[in-house]
Parts: C-alpha cells; structure tokens; sequence
C-alpha cells in the first residue's frame, strides 16, 4: 500500500443473509484522485461493493482498507472516527427516491452538511454555488416526489457534493437519463475530478466510461473481477465485454449482418 | 379506486392552494398555527352561538383573502357534517336526549327549544372547527407545518420521522396506482369480487414488503451522510412585520370576543 492509496480490498467476500453470494475475493486498489469504473452484469456485485466502501455493510471474509485504516463495523462506534471518515466519503444511491427522503430538496441537500457539524454560512454558501452549477436553483423549495428522473438524479448528486467529500461514490449515476442531462452530468463529475478527488462510479453504460473513468473493473458473473485495465483497453477488448454480458450481438435478421450493441443500463442492480 | 385515490392525493397534499399568493399562505407557519390553534380553543370553549357564527364567517373571510375557491373550501368543510348529523346532532334534538320545553311534536318523538340548541352548537362547533384546520392545511404546505410544531416543543426526531412519513406516502400512493393501472391493463376492470379481493391483499403484503425493503435503504443513505441517531435540521422561519400585526390583531379580536361573551353572560 502506498501513501496515496485510498482504498484496499483484500480478498473481499460477502453475502447477503450469509447465503447469498454477492462478492467472492475481490482485490482491488483505489489511489487518491483515481477516476475507477466498475462494469458489470446485473447482480454482479458493483452496489454491493459500493455499500461496502461505503461502510454501510461489512465484509464477511476479507478487508477493506481506507487510508490504511481497517473498516471494521467496530471502528464506527467512535464518533469522531466515524464523523471524520462521512465527511471523506459520499455514496449517491442508484435509486434517487432512497437518497431524496426529506420533504423538501433544500432539506435534502442540507441535512448531511447538518449532520457533519458544518455551520449554516458555510452551507449557505456551498448550497447556493452548488444549486447554480447544477441548475436545480428553482427546485430548492419542491418537494422530491414533484421532480422528474433527471432532476432526482442532479439533486441527489447534489446532497453529496455539498458535503464536499474527497472520495464520491456514484451507482448508476446515468440510469434513465436523457444524452444532454447525462453530458451535464459527466461535465460535473468531470470538475470534481479536476478538483483532486476520487470518483468510483458503478455503470452499465459504456459510452461514458472513457469520460469518466482511467481504470476500470470488470465484474463477472462469478461475483469476482473478470478482469481491470485501462477504458481503452477494456472497451477494445470485445470477447471480454461479451462473455460479461455487457455487450450482446444485435443481429439485423432483414439485412443480415450483425453489430455489437452495449447492454442498456437496467434499475434492477442490487 | 383511482378516483379514491385521487381524493386522498388531493386531500394529502394541498400544495396547489398553500403556493397561492394569498393573505394567510404569506404568514410564517408558526403564528398561523398558533392563531388558528387559539380561535380553535375559543370555538371550542365558547357557549354563545353568536360567537361561533361570528368565527365561521371569519373563517370564510379567511378563504376568500388567501384565494381559496368557496365552493372547494365549503366543500371539504361540509363533507363530514351529514355523518355527524345522522349520527349525534339528529338524536340532540329530541326530548330523549335532551329534555326540555317542547317546540313540536310527532307521536311518542317530540323536539324540545333545548334539543334544537344542544343540535346547533354541536353542528357549529364541528363546522368551525373544521373549517380552521382545513384553512391550516390548505394554505400551509405540510413540511412547513411539520416543522412549525418544532416552535411548540414537539422534539425534532419526531418532527423528522414525520416528514419523512410523509415524503414516501406519495411514493406508496404512486405504487398503488401504476399497480391498479397494471392490473387493469391485463384484466380489466369487470373481475370477480373474490378475485379482487385476493389482489387488493396480495398487493398490502407487497406494499409492506417494499417499504420494508425501502426502510432499511433509506436508513442506509442517512447513515452515509453522517446521521448518528440525533438529526440536526434546517430552520429558515423568518417572522416578518405582516406577521407582528396579524397575530396582533388576532389577539384584539380574540380578546373582543372574550369580553363580548362574557359581558353577555353577566
């Protein structure tokens, strides 16, 4: 591990109910300011793995390093240890209805700021910079079930990047978007990088991924990393994306030749 | 049922009339409620008649400067009262439940001077009181009634588990209806009773089952952003000087109808 590792995992398995394999032996490192893609089927693990970055679930068997630092379930009873590594860490949810929960969006966006202690003119001040960038000024006052697929989606991202964290988790981040939304939003994610930070991103869609990402992880149906590399090299490599079933052969049976179409970004993930 | 549950969407979110331009959607939320709280009490414990009447036209007036339509607003309000009517105020008015001098009489029924009165304050007292709280809830939007209890003491997990009972309502309501639309779609809507039965179940135990699911997931996403069990909330009431002067006047006219009542009496 060196200095600027943010993340380890070491031969990380989990399960959900202690049955169901989610993840078998996953390795993989995350150094500081690395944009990582994390490709895969459906049910291939990439939520999972995000969750557990995130802390919000734990390993059965393996570890996860953060800044060299193991996340253990017990390591979050300390409060401070707990506030510190929130403040570090942001993870948009797939579903925006579970990251929208407050009955307005500028509740919303203040309440992870709220929570971390940050006082209400430096929120002020980030919310209004924020709201402008991604032009969701004019929702500030709506309620989250009043917003459409691609304003869920901004604000949501939007409740993250206020608490202004070094590492940002996004799955899914382009699901059900329209091309010029999705264009603002890889422009955004585009910026937080440039800032310094670390992006992991979980995503079917493969037209992004060279944008936004300069490694990428690609999850088998095995439930391990059928393999990682560069985008070019992973996007060049078609029998891979095949037997992962991130591509399929679309074939034109009235003029009898056939293409490779990627495989359309799906709301089942878990 | 998708006409019930229009009715329950309109009922639940009152946002189209608490975004109006009109007087009492430009109050901070806390004094509104409180005001209307204390005309409530008043109605309440009032026993002239006159003054019940006096506070129902203000209600009335109220309606009509915050730019509620009447006939909407007279609708809500006395959609409740035949069920009271049938139900207590018609029983009142007989000399079996209030005895006294008798006005007219039918064989053994006989409506008594006391039973048209008892009926009256009864009928006066649920329409106004009705009326007050349909106000609130129609010129306030109900995140901001939610945190105006806050101002009350009314602790700020409860206010928080509240709102965010309220914000997933509409997303159950939402499921409910693609799921009835679904249904329809493939069975139409001429299905035996006993079927109907066995979907209208079915779909509870799926209801209960998501929201359970939906729970723990947005537990999940209030942990990631730092929530330990104490929420800390925004607060962005700002009293202006419309607002000093409405609950002072409020409170001139309040206590004019206590003076006047109890002048009366004496």
């Amino acid at each position: 591990m060196t200095a600027d590792t943010i993340f380890e995992c070491r031969d990380l398995h989990y399960a959900y109910q202690g049955k169901f394999p989610a993840l078998c032996g996953i390795e993989m490192t995350i150094a500081a300011g690395e944009r990582v893609a994390l490709v895969g089927a459906n049910g291939s693990g990439k939520s999972t793995l995000l969750n557990l970055l995130d802390a919000l679930i734990f390993a059965d068997r393996g570890s996860i390093s953060f800044r060299g630092g193991v996340l253990a379930e017990a390591a979050f009873r300390n409060e401070s240890f707990s506030m510190d590594f929130r403040k570090q860490v942001g993870l948009v949810f797939q579903n925006p209805d579970i990251q929208l929960f407050c009955p307005t969006v500028r509740e919303d966006i203040a309440f992870g700021p709220l929570q971390l202690g940050l006082d209400k003119q430096t929120l002020t001040n980030r919310m209004e910079h924020l709201t402008a960038t991604l032009e969701i000024s004019r929702l500030l006052d709506r309620a989250p079930h009043q917003l459409s697929v691609g304003e869920k989606r901004k604000v949501a991202l939007a409740t993250i990047l206020v608490m202004d964290p070094d590492v940002l988790l996004l799955d899914e981040p382009t699901a059900g978007l329209d091309p010029q939304t999705t264009t603002h939003l890889v422009g955004i994610l585009a910026q937080f990088s440039r800032a310094g930070k670390t992006i992991v991103t979980a995503t079917h869609d493969l037209h992004i991924i060279e944008d936004i990402s300069d490694k990428v992880y690609v999850f088998g149906q095995d439930r391990r990393i059928a393999a990682n590399g560069s985008p070019v090299e992973i996007l060049g490599n078609t029998a891979l994306l095949q037997a992962n079933n991130l591509i399929h052969v679309h074939t034109h049976h009235a003029r009898d030749h056939r293409t490779m179409m990627p495989v359309k970004a799906d709301n089942n993930e878990r | 049922m998708g006409s019930a549950l229009a009715f329950f969407r309109q009922a639940l979110f009152a946002e189209e009339t608490a975004s109006l331009p009109g007087l009492l959607q430009s109050l901070d939320p806390r004094i509104k409620a409180a005001t209307l709280l204390s005309f409530l009490l008043l109605t309440l414990f009032t026993r002239s008649l006159a003054m019940l009447l006096l506070i129902y036209l203000l209600c009335l007036c109220l309606a009509v400067l915050s730019r509620i339509h009447l006939g909407s607003f007279l609708l809500r309000t006395w959609i409740f009262i035949p069920l009271f009517s049938l139900l207590i105020a018609i029983p009142a008015l007989f000399s079996f439940v209030s005895p006294g001098k008798p006005i007219l009489s039918a064989g053994f029924l006989c409506v008594t001077e006391q039973g048209i009165r008892a009926a009256g304050f009864f009928i006066g007292r649920v329409i106004t009181s009705v009326s007050l709280t349909v106000l609130l809830s129609m010129t306030t939007r109900h995140f901001e009634l939610l945190k105006a209890l806050r101002a009350f003491g009314v602790p700020q997990m409860f206010v928080m588990v509240l709102g965010i009972s309220y914000r997933y309502i509409y997303l159950f309501v939402e499921i409910v209806e693609n799921t009835c639309r679904a249904v329809k779609s493939r069975v139409g809507s001429n299905i035996h009773y006993r079927k109907g039965q066995r979907l209208v179940t079915w779909n509870m135990a799926h209801l209960w089952k998501r929201s359970y699911h939906l729970n723990e997931q947005v537990y999940h996403a209030m942990l990631s952003r730092g929530f330990r069990g104490e929420p800390a909330a925004l607060d962005h009431f700002q009293t202006r000087v419309r607002d000093w002067l409405w609950l002072g006047g409020c409170v001139i006219i309040i206590a004019l109808l206590v003076y006047a009542e109890a002048t009366t009496r004496t």
